[in-house]
């Protein structure tokens, strides 16, 4: 019995140290200075728990309806934080983006690739939606190839007036109309009214930068909260044109700066 | 004391034999318990377990034998985040090669080697990806009861002990990660569409077996301690269970053994660079309905599962049923 006890303690000390590692963790932080990654952000549009596809009728608060044709924003000023509280932020010239549910992959995501982000372990990232005032005043030059990437999006009203931030063109509906034309143009109107918003999202697991490694982030907005955000925008209120006015379009700058969170990530 | 060191011989050259297999495999993917890349959840619910103990290491009647095994599963994952997200069909096809090998009375080896075909149809596309999948090795020490002589009886110490038809089985073994990773796979909607897990794992099992004239119990309880695989993931740990009863029709020519059963298996979370990661634990009961068929050395199985209960991985994947058909030779 005594080496039939034996032969088990065998088989049972093989099976638990046949797994020892000898390699390095990889989630170790020493030597990684110098060394860069890829970090691709994945940008998903939803409404509430559904997809959302063109043409598709989603119901909001109020007894209020809507479809839409047209879902852009503009994403800027993209940083990463790493475990030692460190910010790295993408190179600024570059740090400009449209997202476009029209570019989206058969699955309807957007992707942000940025390039050289340094190697390290990020746990939240922090981006803007639209254009702050800092890189409106570097004037129409200073916007680079994106002012012209904007134009062609139909991202911008004049140069005084600036970009749009969100643009959904689609249609709407309520108790007493149906089908009516929906347009939310919402951007700062040159430098009068500031409607650039930042948002700051943890991620649920680490994220590794390493050259070896292309780590995705899954972003999810929630294009319902445009209007039934921090405040209920009611179409029959107004917000079917939402345009340049000084009321409404902070109401939706707050209400969009609300509709992202960090569903998971990907370390592969 | 000579049965013991027949074992003690026997249990070395298993595990030569085993960890010969772990080398082969090593070398090719260079450490002990690697694999090139990261998985994804379902993998070890899906083609990757189909060794695990609710799926059975053995025939009713706990008979020593060697033989073939075809199990069919059939899944629905979600392919995205919403509730609406689009879903893929998966179908899996194992084919293994299982036995059970006698030792001496008492100690016996279950060994399977299964073969993956896995296929995935998603909106417009299919794929199709199949080899060896991972294999695994179990010593069982089999405790049989025996039937206590009625007070009165002369103790004649000559004859035969009369077995009460219970028994307690042990079991420990290992999984081997023999199944090939490929790395393509992973940049997929559902990147856990993969052979084998990268990793090597421990088996804990107890069993218990009746087997009476009429009806017949056998019962098993499994505990997989995961390992971690070279791309530090690691799936989470799983219990396994399953009951099957069981009872016998005999004629001259053939024994028929109908049964019915319920199984099942509850996973840990998976674990990817020391962190737990969101929505990879889950737990499924599945009933059994089946029956063995004995014809002189020949034992033919046929069994078919329906899920009756499951809640897996942030309700993403959806076990629809599987189906298992076995031809083993009694040895």
């Amino acid at each position: 019995m005594k080496t039939l006890k034996s032969t088990f303690a065998l088989l049972l000390c093989a099976t638990i140290f046949a797994c020892s590692s000898d390699d390095d963790s990889i989630s170790s932080t020493e030597g990684l200075e110098g060394q860069k990654g890829e970090l691709t952000l994945k940008f998903d549009n939803g409404v509430g728990d559904s997809d959302f596809i063109f043409g598709t009728t989603y119901n909001k608060s109020n007894g209020e309806s809507f479809q839409l044709e047209t879902l852009k924003y503009i994403i800027s000023n993209v940083r990463v934080k790493d475990t030692d509280g460190n910010t790295f932020m993408y190179p600024i010239n570059n740090n400009v983006f449209i997202v476009n549910e029209a570019d989206g992959n058969n699955a309807g995501e957007i992707y942000i690739t940025l390039d050289n982000i340094d190697a390290a372990n990020y746990t939240e990232v922090t981006f803007g939606v639209g254009i702050d005032q800092e890189r409106f005043a570097l004037g129409a030059e200073g916007q680079g190839d994106f002012l012209d990437e904007a134009s062609d999006e139909g991202m911008m009203w004049s140069w005084a007036s600036g970009y749009k931030f969100i643009r959904l063109d689609g249609t709407f509906s309520t108790a007493t109309v149906t089908d009516q034309p929906l347009s939310v143009h919402m951007g700062s109107v040159g430098t009068s009214l500031d409607n650039y918003r930042e948002v700051t999202l943890p991620f649920p697991n680490t994220v590794l930068v390493r050259e070896t490694t292309s780590p995705e982030v899954h972003i999810k907005a929630d294009i319902s909260k445009v209007f039934d955000g921090s405040t209920t925008a009611n179409f029959a209120d107004g917000y079917d044109q939402v345009h340049t006015d000084v009321n409404e379009t902070p109401i939706i700058a707050d209400n969009i700066n609300g509709m992202f969170e960090v569903h998971h990530v990907h370390n592969d | 004391m000579k049965d013991f060191q027949n074992i003690k011989k026997i249990v070395i050259v298993t595990l030569f034999i085993a960890f010969g297999i772990s080398k082969v495999s090593a070398h090719e993917i260079k450490g002990s318990c690697s694999n090139h890349e990261t998985f994804s959840f379902f993998c070890d619910l899906c083609g990757c377990s189909t060794s695990s103990g609710s799926f059975g290491f053995g025939t009713l009647s706990n008979a020593n034998f060697i033989g073939v095994r075809y199990i069919y599963q059939n899944f629905e994952s979600k392919n995205g985040i919403f509730d609406d997200s689009p879903k893929s069909e998966e179908t899996f096809n194992t084919y293994q090669l299982w036995a059970q090998i006698p030792i001496t009375d008492a100690f016996y080896v279950t060994a399977n080697l299964p073969y993956q075909d896995l296929n995935r149809s998603y909106t417009n596309s299919t794929e199709n990806i199949s080899g060896l999948g991972d294999s695994s090795l179990i010593g069982w020490y089999k405790l049989a009861f025996y039937k206590k002589k009625k007070a009165g009886e002369t103790v004649d110490f000559n004859s035969e002990k009369e077995p009460s038809g219970h028994s307690i089985q042990f079991g420990l073994g290992i999984k081997l990660p023999t199944g090939t990773f490929e790395e393509r796979l992973t940049d997929n909607i559902n990147p856990g569409f993969q052979v084998g897990t990268g990793s090597v794992d421990g088996v804990f099992s107890l069993g218990y077996n009746y087997g009476g004239d009429k009806i017949g119990v056998n019962t098993l309880l499994s505990y997989y301690l995961k390992g971690e695989n070279k791309n530090e993931y690691q799936f989470g740990n799983q219990f396994s269970y399953a009951v099957n009863m069981f009872t016998a029709f005999s004629t001259e020519k053939m024994n028929i053994m109908p049964f019915v059963g319920l199984s099942g298996d509850v996973y840990d979370s998976i674990k990817q660079y020391g962190e737990t990661l969101q929505d990879t634990d889950g737990n499924i009961l599945n009933a059994s309905l089946g029956s063995e068929l004995a014809i002189e050395k020949f034992i033919f199985g046929a069994s078919y599962t329906l899920p009756v209960s499951q809640s897996l991985f942030g309700d993403n994947v959806e076990s629809k049923q599987r189906f298992s058909v076995y031809v083993n030779f009694a040895l």
